[in-house]
């Protein structure tokens, strides 16, 4: 039995700035680093964290049967395929969309603690009832957005609110950077971003079309793509989250392309 | 079948009664359905807090309408669960100073320590300072002046209750739109120069910014 399990809720308020994406591919790294890890899908009216790890076929119950005590919790747990630490928990039924409430998730949350190191919460888009459901079990926080105007204000949105509520610690992840805009300045700098949200930054993730192809696929790219730019950048967040001094990477360096790099590499390894 | 004919304030710090809960239901017992004004005096209480007073007064068949503190917090919280609320500045020393002159009057100061978040909205009866910044996205109005340890990148409106004379002061002054009074102005286009703080007021009928000056 797990002692100090931590639960972190993956938030914020825009969607489509890469939640799910962290969860899975987060999920994946901590189980990989032999923590046992359940990811609980919040986001149940448009759930698809079930797709990103490929258990989309698997799933029989939910949380709800669970608090429903149709079935038990560990009929319920979706283990993954290769991963065995890690366990998928969906939190309702798309059908079903009203019968979450602040308590259930606080119960159902409980019970994934006495079995799991880590309680990932893949939380829904929004500020609304979804995200109050979500936030109302949680401990910490990881807020997710990209360097764009929109996404970073409805970030510091969300940030007020998990303040009001005393979670902490709250850390940034930066999602979807491009090296080259942000060199030529034509995307938020990463000081932009972390001078407005006054947050400590767990990472950043740099933009990688392969992030795509791991989606439809269902196989998180820290699965197997380990190679991947934005894969390392996950790996690095992981191992940042358990506390580990892994310098971030700068997105400049990463933009002047192969050459400095090469000449980087000469400096570092050889002299 | 109940008709709620008007509010009722509870105060529910209340130092007869151990904690804030025994005492809201204490006095809960003698109410018969009826719309609710939550005087939380000084209480820091969390969104989880305020929903439990809620619960405790829908079980008495009693409507929370409102919430006012002297706590931001509890302020906050209400805000952010959707319920009208008053944030009200306990002054001591205001008040020593009443009983001595009547006739002296005092603008409260109101102070905030943190940033202010896109979707917040701070109040002051008199002046505001903030220490911290103000985030593209948040609102911030006093009646008197506002003063900004940190940059303004939201709107903030001084001298809400019409008084011209009114400044808005920042280390960095970047707001969105400015207001003064009944006058409204949109923030300047280019970025200021770092390391001099700004001041905007009225001059000539107009908002104008200046570089602050100490006297």
């Amino acid at each position: 039995m797990a002692t100090d399990t931590r639960v972190i809720l993956i938030c914020s308020g825009k969607g489509g700035v890469g939640k799910t994406t962290l969860t899975a591919n987060l999920g994946i790294s901590l189980a990989r680093q032999g923590f046992t890890t359940a990811v609980l899908d919040a986001d149940f009216g448009l759930r698809n964290l079930d797709l990103l790890l490929g258990l989309e076929n698997r799933i029989v119950y939910t949380a709800q049967e669970v608090l429903e005590e149709e079935c038990r919790l560990d009929q319920a747990l979706v283990k993954h395929k290769q991963e065995a630490n890690l366990s998928l928990l969906p939190a309702g039924n798309p059908r079903m969309l009203d019968w979450l409430k602040p308590d259930d998730m606080r119960r159902i949350v409980d019970m994934l603690k006495e079995q799991f190191n880590y309680v990932l919460i893949d939380c829904p888009a929004g500020v609304e009832d979804g995200f109050k459901n979500a936030m109302a079990a949680s401990q910490e926080a990881i807020v997710v957005t990209n360097p764009e105007v929109s996404a970073v204000r409805d970030a510091d949105r969300v940030i007020g609110l998990l303040n009001t509520n005393a979670i902490k610690p709250v850390q940034l992840v930066l999602n979807r950077v491009r090296p080259k805009m942000m060199a030529n300045q034509e995307m938020l700098s990463i000081d932009d971003v972390t001078d407005i949200l006054a947050l400590p930054l767990l990472g950043l993730v740099l933009e990688d079309e392969q992030v795509i192809v791991s989606t439809n696929r269902g196989e998180p790219l820290t699965l197997n793509s380990l190679n991947s730019p934005a894969a390392k950048c996950y790996l690095n967040i992981a191992k940042r989250l358990q506390g580990e001094d892994i310098p971030l990477i700068d997105p400049l360096e990463e933009s002047s392309g192969f050459g400095a790099k090469f000449r980087r590499l000469m400096q570092t390894k050889i002299f | 079948m109940n008709s709620k004919p008007q509010k009722i304030i509870v105060n529910i710090q209340d130092c007869k009664y151990p904690s804030w809960k025994v005492c809201l239901r204490n006095k809960l017992k003698y109410l018969k359905s009826s719309n609710l004004e939550i005087d939380c005096k000084n209480l820091d209480l969390s969104c989880t807090d305020l929903l439990e007073v809620i619960a405790i007064s829908n079980q008495s068949n009693c409507t929370v309408i409102s919430v006012c503190s002297t706590s931001l917090k509890t302020t906050v919280s209400a805000q952010s669960l959707g319920y009208k609320s008053q944030f009200i500045i306990e002054n001591h020393l205001n008040e020593t100073l009443k009983i001595n002159e009547k006739n002296i009057t005092i603008s409260k100061t109101n102070f905030h320590q943190g940033t202010v978040r896109s979707g917040e909205y701070l109040e002051s009866s008199g002046d505001l300072l903030i220490l911290g910044d103000v985030n593209p996205g948040a609102k911030v109005s006093a009646e008197g002046n506002i003063i900004i340890w940190g940059r303004l990148l939201g709107i903030a409106h001084a001298g809400s209750k019409g008084d011209s004379k009114s400044t808005i002061s920042a280390l960095q002054l970047r707001p969105v739109q400015l207001r003064i009074a009944s006058r409204v102005a949109r923030g300047p286009k280019e970025k200021p120069q770092l390391g001099f703080a700004e001041q905007a007021r009225i001059d000539s009928e107009e908002i104008i910014i200046c570089p602050l000056e100490t006297t």
